[in-house]
C-alpha cells in the first residue's frame, strides 16, 4: 500500500479530473494533490531508511510471477525529487501557462506524467517499466502539442516519431530477453543472468536494444536528437516540468539496468557506457554553446548534464555511483530552476532569443539573482549544490583511474560556464538593444506564484550545497545498495 | 515455421525503415505502424511458438509438460503492446491531421523551422 499510493494519488487526480468541469476547482486540487504526492514521498525516507529496501507484490502473487513494485533508497530518491519539482512546476504552471492551456487540461496530462514517472522509479519488472514509460510518453506527446502552435506541433512529431522508434526498440529488447530467460522480473533475471555468465553473448542482442531505448529516452549522445529539436517549442512551464523528469527517467532506468544486468559483462559495457557519457558531455556543451535562445541553449546543457551522470555510473565504484545519484538529483533542481526562470523571461518580454533581449536584471533583481543560482550551480561553483556534484564526479573519476574522463569533464564545466555567462550577460546584464524590434509581452500581471516555486526551487539548491554531507551519506547507501544486487534480488524474491 | 516468421519479421522491418526515411509525414506515420507490428511479432516468436498448444492443464493433471503447450505471458505482453500502439496510432493520426490543418504540407523538410543549426 505504501508504494501503492504512489500511482493512486495520480490516478485519483485523473478520475477527478475528468468528472469535474470548473477549471478553478481543477487547478486546487491539481495543487492539492501535488501537494500530497510530495509529502507521501517523503515519508518514504524514513520507511527505506528502515527496512532498506520497500517490496509490494500486487495482488500477494509471489515474486517473479506477480506485478512487483520496489523502492530502494535510489528509487526513494528520485521519488522525493520528482514529487518536488512536480509540486514546484504545478504551482508556477497556475500562473504561467495561459488559460485556454490550463482548461483543456494542462493539469491532467502533467498528472499523467506523474504517475508514468512514478510509476517508472518503482517497477520491479521489466514490462512493467514499458507500459509507465507508456503512460509518461503519452501525456508528454499530448502536453508538447496542446495549444496547437505551428512551432510546437512541428517539434511535437519529431519528439513523437523519435521517442516511438525508441519504445520499439524497448519493447522488442523485452521480447528477446524473455525468450531467451524466461522471465520479466528485474531480480529474477539479475539472478538468471548470474547462473549462466558463461554464456551472456547470447543475451547481447536483447541488452543492446534495451540500452538503446533507453538511450534515446535519457538523450544520450548519438540519439539526442529528439530533445533539443522539441524542448523550446511548447510553454515554459512544460519545459521545465519535462527538463526536470522526463530524461532522467531514461537515466535512471539505464543506471537500474547496468547494475542489475550489464555489469555482468562489464568489460564491454564499461567503455561504451564511458564513451557514451563523454561524448554526450561534449558534443552537448560544444553544441550549447553555439545557440543564440535562451531555451535552446539550457536543452543542449541537458544532454551534457545527463553525460556527467552517464561516466559517474560507468566509474561504477561505490564513490562514482554515490556521485552519480548526488548529481542526477542536482541536476533535476538546478535545470528545473534555470527552466523556471527562462519562463519568466519568456512572460515579460514575449521572447527568448538573446540578440532581442537585455537588461532583465534592472527589471528584476531577484529574478536575475534566481538565475545566477541555478546557472552558476550547472557550472560548479563553490558554495552551490553543482559544486558538490562536479567534485564528487572528478574525485571519483580520479580514484577510479580514469584520468582521460576526468580531464574531459573538467574542460566540460568551462564551457557549461562559458553558456551561463553568455546567457548571464546577454539576458541580464547587457543594455536594451533598441535597432531591434520588441515583441509584446505575454502577461504584465504580477507573476507571485512563479517567483515562489523559482525561490523554492533556489532555496533547495542553495540547501543542497550547504548541507550537503547528509544527501551525499544517503546517496552513498544507495549507491552501496546498487552495487550489491544480491540485496536487491533477495528482498525482491522473498529471500530475505 | 521460425524461420519463415523470422523473414517476415526482417522483411517487416525493412519496410518499416524504408517508410521511416520518407519524406511524406504520412509515410512515416505507416513506417512506425509497421515497426510497432514487426516487434510485436518478435516478441510472438521469441516466446517460442508451438503448433495448436493451448495452454491449459488438463483437467485432473498437476503438471504438463512445457513443450507442448505455448508460453502464455508472450501473448498477453503483445496484447498489451498492441492496446497502447492503437491509442498512440490515434493520437498520431490527430496530431498529423492538425498539423495539415495549420501548415496545408505533408512534406517532413517543412519542418526544419524548430531544428538546431
Amino acid at each position: 500500500m505504501i508504494l501503492f499510493a504512489l500511482l493512486l494519488i495520480p490516478f485519483s487526480y485523473l478520475m477527478l479530473g475528468l468528472l469535474i468541469k470548473k477549471s478553478g476547482i481543477k487547478q486546487r486540487l491539481a495543487l492539492l494533490f501535488a501537494t500530497v504526492n510530495f509529502l507521501w514521498a517523503l515519508a518514504l525516507v524514513p520507511i527505506v531508511q528502515f527496512r532498506e529496501i520497500i517490496v509490494v507484490q500486487m495482488g500477494s502473487w509471489a515474486a517473479p510471477y506477480g506485478i512487483s513494485l520496489v523502492a530502494d533508497r535510489f528509487s526513494v530518491l528520485m521519488l522525493v525529487v520528482a514529487a518536488f519539482v512536480f509540486f514546484l512546476t504545478t504551482i508556477y504552471a497556475t500562473q504561467s501557462v495561459d488559460k485556454a492551456r490550463r482548461k483543456n487540461g494542462h493539469f491532467f496530462f502533467s498528472f499523467g506524467i506523474l504517475m508514468g514517472v512514478n510509476g517508472s522509479f518503482m517497477a520491479g519488472d521489466l514490462f512493467n517499466l514499458y507500459v509507465w514509460f507508456e503512460v509518461m510518453l503519452m501525456s508528454s506527446f499530448i502536453l508538447v502539442s496542446l495549444g496547437g502552435e505551428r512551432q510546437q506541433l512541428e517539434g511535437s512529431i519529431k519528439y513523437l516519431i523519435l521517442n516511438l522508434i525508441s519504445s520499439l526498440f524497448f519493447v522488442a529488447g523485452i521480447g528477446l530477453l524473455y525468450g531467451k530467460l524466461g522471465s520479466l522480473n528485474l531480480a529474477d533475471l539479475s539472478q538468471k543472468m548470474a547462473s549462466a555468465t558463461d554464456n551472456l553473448a547470447v543475451l547481447n542482442p536483447a541488452l543492446i536494444l534495451i540500452f538503446v531505448g533507453f538511450s534515446i529516452k535519457g538523450a544520450l549522445f548519438p540519439f539526442f536528437f529528439w530533445l533539443p529539436a522539441s524542448y523550446h517549442t511548447p510553454p515554459p512551464a512544460v519545459t521545465a516540468l519535462f527538463a526536470g523528469l522526463l530524461t532522467k527517467v531514461g537515466i535512471y532506468s539505464l543506471v537500474r539496468f547496468y547494475t542489475l544486468f550489464l555489469y555482468y559483462d562489464h568489460g564491454f559495457w564499461n567503455e561504451v557506457v564511458l564513451w557514451m557519457g563523454g561524448l554526450s558531455m561534449v558534443i552537448g556543451v560544444i553544441a550549447a554553446s553555439s545557440q543564440y535562445d535562451f531555451r535552446k541553449i539550457l536543452s543542449f546543457h541537458i544532454i551534457s548534464q545527463v553525460g556527467y551522470v552517464v561516466i559517474a555510473l560507468g566509474f561504477f565504484t561505490v564513490a562514482g555511483l554515490t556521485a552519480a545519484l548526488f548529481f542526477l538529483v542536482h541536476n533535476m533542481l538546478a535545470k528545473t530552476n534555470a527552466f523556471l526562470v527562462a519562463g519568466w523571461v519568456h512572460r515579460e518580454r514575449g521572447t527568448l532569443n538573446l540578440k532581442v533581449l537585455g537588461d532583465m536584471f534592472n527589471k528584476s533583481p531577484v529574478w536575475g539573482i534566481l538565475f545566477f543560482i541555478s546557472a552558476f550551480s550547472l557550472a560548479g561553483l563553490p558554495p552551490l549544490s553543482g559544486f558538490f556534484g562536479k567534485y564528487l564526479v572528478l574525485k571519483a573519476g580520479i580514484e577510479a583511474d580514469q584520468i582521460f574522463i576526468t580531464l574531459v569533464a573538467l574542460f566540460v564545466g568551462l564551457f557549461t560556464l562559458f553558456s551561463m555567462v553568455k546567457i548571464w550577460m546577454e539576458v541580464f546584464w547587457k543594455r536594451q538593444p533598441e535597432d531591434i524590434a520588441q515583441p509584446a509581452p505575454i502577461n504584465l500581471k504580477p507573476a507571485n506564484w512563479m517567483l515562489f516555486s523559482s525561490v523554492v526551487m533556489a532555496l533547495a539548491i542553495v540547501g543542497m550545497g550547504l548541507w550537503a554531507a547528509p544527501i551525499v551519506d544517503y546517496c552513498q547507501l544507495a549507491a552501496e545498495d546498487l552495487l550489491t544486487p544480491s540485496k536487491y534480488i533477495d528482498y525482491v524474491l522473498g529471500y530475505h | 515455421m521460425e524461420y519463415v516468421i523470422a523473414v517476415f519479421i526482417g522483411l517487416l522491418y525493412a519496410c518499416g525503415v524504408y517508410l521511416i526515411l520518407r519524406r511524406s509525414i504520412v509515410k512515416v506515420i505507416l513506417g512506425v505502424f509497421v515497426l510497432s507490428n514487426a516487434t510485436n511479432l518478435i516478441i510472438f516468436l521469441s516466446g517460442g511458438i508451438q503448433r495448436g498448444g493451448a495452454p491449459f492443464i488438463p483437467e485432473g493433471a498437476e503438471t504438463v509438460d512445457p513443450a507442448t503447450i505455448s508460453d502464455p505471458l508472450p501473448q498477453a505482453l503483445i496484447l498489451t503492446a498492441i492496446v497502447i500502439s492503437l491509442g498512440i496510432s490515434a493520437y498520431i493520426l490527430a496530431l498529423k491531421y492538425r498539423y495539415f490543418d495549420v501548415t496545408g504540407t505533408h512534406d517532413l523538410d517543412q519542418l526544419k523551422n524548430t531544428d538546431q543549426r
